[in-house]
């Protein structure tokens, strides 16, 4: 099943959006209580904010230093601190390629890498986000959320969502669904050099989107094409540091409400996970078939809908 | 009209299966009306009410709100998820706001009013009653219903009533796409006065005119001439 929200303030200020995430995803707790995480675009860093999972098999402390020291050699790392399996640093400009590479190469993962992003995840129900990370601090101007029942593929902290598109800063995606296309594009895109980090299906609507996004499309149109290109049922919400929105799948299979007022943008599978963050005098909208929507900050939060 | 009798239910920290159960137990003991408060948006409320009770929600519905029920008056003040109604038999459900997928999903009986918006696959598979959309409705609204009739104020998705056995949809706005086997036509004035007598009945606000769709037939029976149009709906 799974539920996904999401959460866009159109003001542009930061606001505590952690906080606002871990409660729509409580009231959808019982969607799946296998895993959860959130993904928050808070202020930007002059270069990259980066977290990493360390390796379970290692000794945590020890790789967080042999980690750092690797960044070290790739740039000017500002700030750094580790807090259970996640270790987190800025750094000033650097090739991105090259650190994730570096950062990688003897079983940590990049969980997310941007200007702006910050993903937490950890197997377990959402609740449990705030003890282990402090998730209801972190403060941006936008956010999504996931909490997972796996259908196809193992329950650990790798599979979990949201899963930040891997070589492409700021880009991250939650999804509902099942993309039953999965395997003919992963060997797709395996055979163009792709590494898949997990057997989660929902892993390839990013790889999907980073792709788009490097041939020079813009995420509204990755997600326009996305609905025409990708097969299966899905409802999954996208965004960038600038761009935040939701596409639906063609035949409207699964689920999701949209409610959007002058000043904020909340999107989840069940009302009762707007209702517990926007409490009343909001109108809800089930999205439509095909329907892609997506909003884009500064300029009055423009926001362009169109369905396929 | 709501008196100071009304009995009222506070159902902020009720597990749904008691606001159920207090539903059912006020209409076997004669009641004539029930409010619920606070629903939360909250999934299967006044599920399989059996008896002629009228049931005010104050506020959003999750899924299912209504379903399986014979004979209730459901008004639902706010918006309601997916299923609303399903598998109605008798009685009327009312939602001021717009519904999820499904709704009156299979009714065989009864009345069902989307004030606003119903989404996709609404009234699917219905074997009678009626159902009323003030707004728009999604895509691939009344596939495969048999009988009963389908009112759409507004504008209707993609795929509209395709494959359609019997019955029929009357719709006020644009249709996007019309469903396989289908046939429109113009309603006719004796149709006509009969959707704005429904619509005046339950408050809903529609135009002066109405297309008017039905079953093509075509699919009833295979016929290797109509291999074109099987091809098509499959």
């Amino acid at each position: 099943m799974c539920g996904i929200v999401g959460y866009f303030d159109k003001s542009g200020a930061g606001r505590p959006i952690g906080a606002t995430l871990l409660s729509m995803l409580g009231a959808l707790g019982r969607r799946g209580p296998d895993s959860a995480g959130v993904a928050v675009w808070g202020e930007a860093v002059d270069g990259v904010v980066v977290r990493v999972a360390l390796s379970e098999r290692a000794d945590a402390a020890a790789l967080g230093r042999e980690l750092l020291a690797r960044a070290r050699r790739l740039g000017r790392v500002s700030r750094s601190a580790a807090t259970g399996p996640f270790l987190r640093f800025t750094m000033g400009k650097v090739d991105v390629d090259a650190l994730v590479a570096a950062l990688e190469s003897d079983g940590a993962e990049v969980v997310s890498l941007g200007t702006r992003l910050e993903i937490v995840k950890q197997v377990g129900a959402p609740q449990n986000l705030d003890t282990a990370f402090g998730a209801a601090k972190l403060a941006g101007t936008h956010g999504i959320g996931h909490t997972r029942l796996s259908t196809e593929s193992r329950v650990d902290l790798s599979h979990s969502q949201p899963f930040w598109s891997h070589g492409i800063p700021d880009l991250a995606v939650v999804h509902n669904g099942h993309i039953t296309s999965y395997h003919r594009l992963r060997r797709l895109y395996e055979q163009d050099g792709v590494r898949f980090y997990t057997e989660n299906d929902s892993e390839v609507i990013g790889v999907y989107l980073g792709r788009k996004l490097r041939e020079g499309a813009s995420l509204r149109e990755a997600m326009h094409a996305s609905v025409r290109e990708l097969d299966g049922s899905f409802s999954y919400l996208a965004s960038t540091a600038d761009t935040f929105g939701f596409a639906k799948d063609p035949f409207c299979l699964k689920p999701l409400l949209v409610a959007e007022s002058a000043g904020a943008v909340a999107i989840a599978n069940e009302e009762i996970a707007l209702h517990a963050v926007l409490g009343h005098g909001y109108r809800a909208r089930e999205a439509g078939a095909g329907e892609v929507a997506t909003w884009d900050r500064g300029a009055g939060a423009r926001r362009r809908r169109r369905v396929a | 009209m709501t008196s100071s009798r009304t009995r009222k239910l506070d159902a902020d920290r009720l597990p749904v299966r008691e606001i159920n159960a207090t539903i059912r137990r006020a209409a076997a003991d004669g009641e004539r009306e029930i409010r619920i408060e606070h629903p939360g948006a909250r999934h299967n409320l006044a599920v399989a009410v059996l008896r002629d009770i009228r049931v005010a929600i104050d506020g959003p519905v999750g899924y299912y709100c209504g379903g399986m029920s014979d004979g209730v008056r459901l008004e639902v003040r706010g918006s309601a998820g997916w299923g609303l109604a399903e598998c109605l038999l008798s009685g009327t459900v009312v939602v001021e706001g717009n519904a999820g997928n499904g709704a009156a999903a299979s009714i065989r009986g009864g009345t069902v009013v989307v004030k606003g918006d119903a989404a996709a696959r609404a009234g699917i598979a219905m074997k009678g009653g009626l159902l009323v959309v003030g707004g728009d409705c999604g895509y691939m609204t009344g596939f495969m219903m048999q009988r009963g009739r389908i009112i759409v104020c507004g504008n209707a998705g993609p795929a509209l009533a395709d494959s359609m056995y019997e019955g029929v949809v009357y719709v006020g706005g644009e249709i996007a796409e019309l469903g396989n086997d289908t046939v429109v036509s113009d309603a006719s004035a004796a149709e006509l006065a009969e959707i704005q007598a429904a619509l005046a009945h339950h408050g809903v606000k529609g135009p002066a005119a109405f297309r008017k769709v039905v079953s093509g037939r075509k699919l009833w029976n295979y016929d290797k001439k109509e291999l074109a149009a099987w091809k098509a709906a499959f």
